[in-house]
């Protein structure tokens, strides 16, 4: 189902849309304040996923199509992992064992507050995704909370039909809000739709002054995704750009732990949480 | 040929009574020399401190107006032949990183094929440090002499700087194509595979 920005954007904007304080429950350990959205106005404590639902018998998998050179996006990416650990849910971000791509991570393992980094020997989309799949699988035993994995994508791999092109059945981006980011950003949307079906293509917008330009970037993009590839992608909302995400990156420690009140952060936490609402309905098995 | 610059004295009548001073401790004449970098490079960007690189740390790290990043290192008597091999150890160490500085944080004023060069002050030069600094060439790195002068009871820092002066090295290099940042992802136009419909939908 499409789903645009302004749809999620009282998870952003606190007031814009439905009251934070009326509309927000206790979904997730360690929330005092949790945010609903239009999509899931029946949330409630009891509608918890964690007790609605069996354990999956794997969890779900979101390819992330990163370059070997682009730290800010694998930073995100990573930051969204430490995100998932502070609901309790299991965080393990994959990404394949590349010496070029060395400088995008922290050292592999578990780290802060039980986020784990895995870095895999693959050389295309087809083992990569049969990585994923087996830690996918193996990670759901433990993942009382849920979870999701997420799966370094290089976007060299997106060149045509691939065994593994059911990795690619979730794909989230990144997309910037300038003219040249969009560009790039659509053209990858396009390679992940050709190298395979991707139900769910999902886009975070960040590097927006304003809200209204964050809007008007997610509308470009998706109007031209669905006009010219007959696709609708779906929001997960807007990274809010400040000084604190540039200091993150640079100390190696995530945002929501070095500065969780600042409004990077937070932005930050209100993706995830999207991303892990939404993973309640894509857990395979 | 040096010239050197005194820093602004006070408003006085009377003639300045200069001798040469001990520096200071090392974190004042940090702190001293850091008021005087724009006289070492005219229009002088600051955009950090005590950066930690290959294995030390660079003390300043600045733009020029150019985009050109410059790094900045502080030594005492008798450090300048160890700095000026760090310099080089150290620059080697940034250029690599310039555009993943410039994606962090694209508003400094970083610009990509700018490069990046070195400036050394030391109260001295031995022969070897001015031998291997030209040799290496004023694109990467400059060599500065600072004195401590006494003047009064005030101290004042004179700035000598040794090779050619700063504000005559700023052309950039040309930009070369592997400084140059490509898509995000790496990918080429090419790869996208944009139509030109496609295309002009984000003009």
């Amino acid at each position: 189902m499409p789903r645009k920005l302004e749809d999620v954007l009282d998870y952003f904007l606190p007031g814009a849309g439905v009251p934070a304080s009326a509309a927000r429950a206790n979904a997730y350990p360690g929330e005092d304040a949790q945010p609903t959205h239009p999509a899931h106005s029946d949330w409630s404590p009891d509608a918890n996923p964690r007790t609605r639902t069996d354990r999956p018998a794997a969890l779900p998998i979101i390819a992330l199509p990163i370059g070997d050179r682009d730290v800010v996006h694998a930073a995100f990416a990573w930051n969204l992992a430490v995100e998932f650990a502070r609901f309790g849910a299991n965080a393990t971000l994959l990404a394949p064992a590349d010496p070029a791509a060395a400088s995008l991570w922290p050292p592999s393992g578990r780290g802060p507050i039980g986020a784990e980094l895995e870095l895999v020997h693959a050389t295309n989309l087809r083992e990569l995704h049969r990585a994923a799949l087996d830690l996918a699988v193996s990670r759901a035993a433990d993942a009382k909370n849920g979870g999701v994995i997420l799966t370094r994508v290089p976007p060299a791999w997106l060149n045509g039909m691939s065994d593994g092109r059911a990795l690619l059945r979730w794909v989230l981006l990144f997309a910037a809000t300038e003219s040249k980011d969009l560009r790039e950003t659509y053209g990858l949307a396009k390679r992940v739709l050709q190298a395979g079906p991707t139900p769910r293509l999902g886009i975070t917008i960040h590097g927006a002054r304003r809200i209204e330009e964050a809007e008007r970037a997610f509308s470009r993009l998706a109007d031209t995704t669905q006009r010219h590839l007959g696709h609708a992608v779906v929001s997960y909302g807007l990274l809010m750009d400040d000084l604190h995400i540039y200091r993150a990156i640079v100390a190696h420690r995530p945002i929501g732990l070095e500065h969780p009140q600042s409004r990077a952060a937070r932005a930050l936490r209100d993706v995830a949480r999207l991303l892990l609402e939404d993973a309640q309905d894509h857990a395979l098995g | 040929m040096s010239r050197g610059y005194y820093s602004r004295m006070r408003r006085t009548t009377r003639l300045a009574d200069l001798a040469l001073a001990q520096p200071p401790r090392r974190s004042q004449l940090t702190e001293g020399l850091r008021a005087r970098l724009g006289e070492v490079v005219p229009s002088l960007h600051l955009i950090a401190e005590g950066v930690l690189g290959a294995d030390s740390s660079i003390d300043f790290v600045g733009v020029e107006p150019t985009g050109r990043v410059v790094l900045i290192f502080i030594g005492e008597d008798g450090d300048d032949l160890e700095l000026i091999g760090r310099a080089v150890a150290q620059r080697a160490w940034v250029e690599p990183r310039i555009r993943d500085w410039i994606q962090l944080a694209p508003n400094l004023g970083v610009r990509p094929g700018a490069g990046a060069r070195a400036v050394l002050l030391c109260p001295s030069f031995c022969y070897e440090t001015e031998a291997a600094a030209a040799a290496l060439g004023s694109e990467a790195v400059s060599l500065v002499r600072y004195h401590y002068l006494q003047n009064r009871g005030d101290l004042e820092i004179l700035i000598e700087p040794i090779t050619r002066a700063a504000s005559n090295e700023s052309t950039p290099r040309r930009p070369k194509n592997s400084d140059t940042p490509p898509f995000r992802t790496g990918l080429s136009h090419e790869d996208l595979g944009l139509t030109a419909e496609e295309y002009v939908e984000f003009e």
